[in-house]
């Protein structure tokens, strides 16, 4: 019964702050003088009820899925890396520039050098924080940030001289060579990145539920001193999780550039960025890998849509932007009712029914 | 010559907005609230200053319009954080998110790429102070800087003695170190959490004001480039001290100063030059760790 309730919460609470995102989107929708119903209809009917659409919608949610998860394995062991997205741009950048310069290569084997290339460099990346917070204790949070804007910075140096492809009007690297893309199916943008996604997310599943791992997170995540005082090496496991997190989130960005971008350049995760939606989505599916799947397409319907509002409506596709940002701000409250359901109990008892 | 001056004025203007951020920002991290909505705050400080410019020109109107803007955007950071006791952190990302998001929904209804204020001169906001500008090198420190740059610096005086010397301050900080204890004396947290939250959002909107309109005339979705988080990390490794946090961000501006001045020189390479500053923000927040954490040989894994 309790498990049962415990579930109603879980999803009242992350359609709560869905809903209230869109009503506040929808008053600026009106705002403007446009209809908020209609605007969400094209959303809805573009990226769920047709079948291409939806197989977009699944091909835009592939490195969504993985990056949510490079969020929720340290977040959920109260680490906050914050360096996916420059993890991500980092192991996108080099599978691009693996996929770019490796030739004559069977297609099989030329992928499975990017997709090294992209988890190493994401591993590398993630490192850097990882032994600084481990060793010598220093924020980790602050330092993924800044060597997000670090990372930017140095791969717009990479990619405007050294890697820069003459021929291309504007800064890019060189596109990927065809035995490192990933071939769509049928009229859609879906490729077989969606199903290697979902096999990672299958074995994150497992590790996070099944395995001394996942349970380690979990304790870590509750209360590190008393992990500590148990007899886990919490240090050691934070530097397992930032790899982790850093392998993932490369992982996204291997794929990203093999199935959808095909060379690297400046806007390569696009506004607000893979990573920080990987934030969302994290938050949303609440950390278990089930969530974030969910989360995930969700999200990348909401992608695909903010596209096609767009262009069939007179709407600017920031307000999906907008709306993105009110789900999170209304996302963090709903720790509270965890929190009250732990306290809740007591009142449950009393005064509840 | 020519090059020191430029230096060491670039260094006090590329200083300017982070040791506003990090006047403000301390009092919440003393207040034990982790505000690392700075960023948006001050892009929001940003955006409606150059907005209210490009429309009224009014440059008081503008300045007023941010901070009460910018205010609001605290009140809900304490609402959801501190009120709902949702987490600070979220909640902090999210206005990260919806300031730039509100910004380019404005900007696209406005159909223009940046707001750039052409009929504003920006070099009449410039302070020159007679005698002292014709002294060479204090000349350059000293000189020549919009108002804003001013009131940062004796800002720092101002929130050293705010924090230290007044009953204020010392419930902010009683507040941050033990909260239960704070309370069970008849403090009132949430008051005091709130006010700390709000004064860095004030010192934020003059940041984003001192950002765009008084230095550039120019807004971008872009444009404070993570300098709200070079902020925290000042304030990190300073642990909210006032004067040490804010030596921390001229530290930043210096590296920044340098890499701008100096990247002429480097021919190619001057991309990389823009790296430099975050490098050296985080090895300083390395080594200060390092040092912090030396001597406590408590076993367990907190920081």
């Amino acid at each position: 019964m309790n498990k049962k309730e415990g579930i109603i919460r879980n999803i009242l609470n992350s359609i709560l702050p869905i809903f209230l995102a869109f009503v506040i989107g929808g008053v600026v929708i009106a705002c403007i003088g446009e209809n908020p119903m209609e605007t969400y209809w094209i959303l809805l009917k573009k990226s769920f009820l047709s079948s291409t659409g939806f197989m977009n919608t699944l091909h835009y949610a592939s490195p969504l899925i993985l990056t949510g998860l490079a969020i929720a394995v340290t977040f959920k062991a109260d680490l906050y890396n914050m360096g996916v997205e420059g993890q991500m741009l980092f192991g996108g950048f080099f599978a691009g520039i693996a996929g770019a310069y490796i030739t004559g290569m069977n297609p099989f084997l030329h992928k499975f050098i990017c997709f090294a290339a992209g988890v190493l460099c994401g591993m590398a990346f993630a490192l850097i924080p990882a032994l600084l917070k481990a060793k010598c204790r220093v924020n980790e949070m602050v330092v993924t940030l800044m060597l997000n804007y670090a990372m930017a910075k140095a791969l717009e140096f990479l990619s405007t001289g050294v890697f820069r492809d003459l021929g291309s009007g504007y800064v890019a690297t060189p596109i990927i060579k065809e035995s490192a893309m990933f071939s769509r199916f049928g009229r859609s943008r879906l490729t077989m990145f969606f199903v290697i996604a979902v096999i990672v997310l299958i074995i994150m599943y497992v590790v996070m539920k099944k395995s001394k791992l996942g349970y380690e997170i979990t304790a870590i995540g509750k209360n590190s001193e008393f992990a500590e005082a148990t007899g886990m090496n919490v240090a050691k496991k934070t530097i397992v999780l930032m790899l982790l997190s850093g392998a993932l989130a490369g992982l996204a960005g291997a794929g990203y550039m093999m199935s959808e971008q095909f060379k690297y350049t400046l806007n390569f995760s696009g506004t607000p960025g893979l990573g920080w939606d990987g934030m969302l989505i994290a938050l949303l599916g609440g950390h278990s890998p089930g969530g974030i799947l969910i989360a995930a397409i969700f999200y990348a319907a909401l992608k695909t849509g903010s596209d096609n509002i767009n262009m069939y409506t007179n709407v600017p596709k920031e307000i999906v932007a907008l709306i993105q940002g009110l789900i999170i701000l209304f996302l963090a409250v709903k720790f509270i009712s965890e929190r009250m359901d732990l306290k809740g109990r007591r009142l449950h008892n009393g005064t509840d029914q | 010559m020519e090059l020191i001056n430029n230096i060491l004025y670039d260094t006090i203007y590329h200083s300017t907005p982070i040791i506003l951020c990090v006047t403000g920002g301390m009092f919440a991290y003393k207040a034990n609230v982790l505000n690392i909505a700075l960023e948006g705050m001050m892009l929001n400080g940003a955006f409606i200053s150059t907005l209210v410019m490009f429309f009224t020109g009014n440059l008081p109107l503008a300045v007023f319009l941010a901070i009460l803007t910018t205010l609001v955007y605290g009140l809900v950071f304490s609402f959801m954080g501190i009120t709902c006791k949702g987490n600070v952190i979220v909640v902090g990302l999210a206005i990260n998110l919806i300031v730039p998001a509100i910004a380019g929904f404005v900007m696209k209804m406005m159909e223009t790429a940046n707001i750039n204020l052409k009929n504003v001169n920006i070099t009449k906001y410039k302070i020159n102070i007679p005698l002292i500008k014709d002294i060479p090198i204090i000349g350059s420190i000293l000189s020549g800087h919009p108002p804003i740059t001013y009131l940062a610096f004796i800002g720092i005086a101002i929130f050293a003695v705010l924090m230290y010397k007044t009953r204020f301050g010392i419930y902010v900080r009683v507040v941050g170190e033990n909260e239960d204890s704070a309370r069970s004396i008849g403090i009132k947290t949430g008051f005091y959490k709130y006010a700390a939250v709000l004064i860095g959002a004030f010192c934020c909107a003059l940041a984003g004001v001192n950002l765009s309109v008084e230095r550039l005339g120019l807004y971008t979705n872009d444009m404070t480039a993570g300098r709200g988080f070079i902020a925290i990390a000042a304030i990190y490794c300073g642990q909210g001290e006032p004067v040490l946090s804010s030596l921390y961000a001229i530290l930043f501006g210096v590296a920044r100063s340098l890499a701008v001045n100096l990247s002429i020189y480097a021919g190619p390479a001057a991309g990389l030059f823009d790296i430099i500053p975050y490098i050296i923000m985080v090895a300083v927040l390395a080594a200060v760790s390092i040092v912090k954490h030396k001597n406590v040989k408590v076993r367990g894994f907190k920081c």
